[in-house]
């Protein structure tokens, strides 16, 4: 396989793992505020 | 309004800054001498390696603020840091481990920059099990602080120094032996600009997770006035 895809498939690695993360972590808060809001709303 | 345009402005720019930055890697910045195509594997393996450190320095000095000031919510953000901090180094481990494979022959080859990466990886994951194994909240934040303040002592050791003292097949560090920088100024201008992507990504993703910690703490609150 020539090397540019070799190291392309590392980048790709790299960008994938730390989006992969922050959008994980996005949703993760965005579900917490919906449970909140949820409890405020209830009292 | 205001403060969503101007969070949507940085991250666009952020977004720019690092679009640009895998155009440079691909297209602006020449290959080194011997290194050949696996040159640009250094514009994202040096910064996840960075990275590491500036989060395992942020680690310290949360677990130093909550030795300050016994608040629990220090030693979360503590706990916070040091995650992205494995995250980081286990990327840098396996792109360099990949790089490895194609210039060396072998993914693992217990080169001392494998070597000591490796003492590191194992040493942050006692923290975790220290904190796994500890119940009582107080108590694993302060043991959990003192180790992290520990741990860090060894960070500098085995990221700068020890890697620069052993014979190594890893090319040479931006600030060689000699204390000399050897990049070539297109080289160097891709490089800062990932370093300096690299870390606003991580300031990103502590601020995230400080968000995280912040609501579970504030959600915990209102289930215990609901009980």
């Amino acid at each position: 396989m020539p090397d540019v895809y070799i190291v392309l498939g590392i980048n790709l690695i790299v960008w994938a793992g730390i989006f992969g993360y922050l959008v994980s972590l996005h949703s993760k808060i965005s579900k917490l505020k919906s449970k909140i809001d949820e409890r405020l709303s209830q009292k | 309004m205001n403060s969503k345009l101007i969070n949507y402005s940085w991250q666009f720019g952020l977004f720019i800054l690092l679009s640009l930055v895998i155009i440079g890697t691909y297209f602006y910045a020449p290959l080194a001498k011997g290194l050949g195509e696996y040159t640009r594997v250094m514009y994202f393996h040096v910064p996840a390696a960075w990275v590491t450190v500036v989060a395992f320095f942020m680690g310290a000095f949360y677990s130093f603020m909550y030795l300050r000031k016994r608040d629990l919510l220090f030693d979360f953000y503590a706990e916070a840091a040091s995650q992205l901090g494995i995250i980081f180094c286990i990327l840098a481990t396996i792109t360099g481990a990949l790089w490895a494979k194609e210039s060396w022959g072998a993914y693992w080859n217990w080169d001392p920059r494998q070597t000591s990466i490796f003492i590191l990886l194992l040493i942050y994951g006692a923290y975790f099990s220290l904190r796994s194994a500890i119940e009582q909240n107080e108590t694993k934040a302060r043991l959990s602080a003192v180790y992290s303040l520990l741990a860090f002592i060894t960070v500098p050791f085995f990221i700068f120094i020890i890697p620069r003292i052993y014979e190594s097949l890893h090319p040479d560090p931006l600030v060689n032996t000699e204390g000399k920088l050897k990049m070539n100024a297109k080289m160097l201008t891709v490089f800062l600009s990932s370093l300096g992507g690299f870390t606003i990504v991580f300031f990103w993703l502590m601020h995230l997770k400080k968000t995280f910690i912040q609501l579970s703490i504030k959600l915990q609150k209102l289930t215990d006035q609901e009980n």
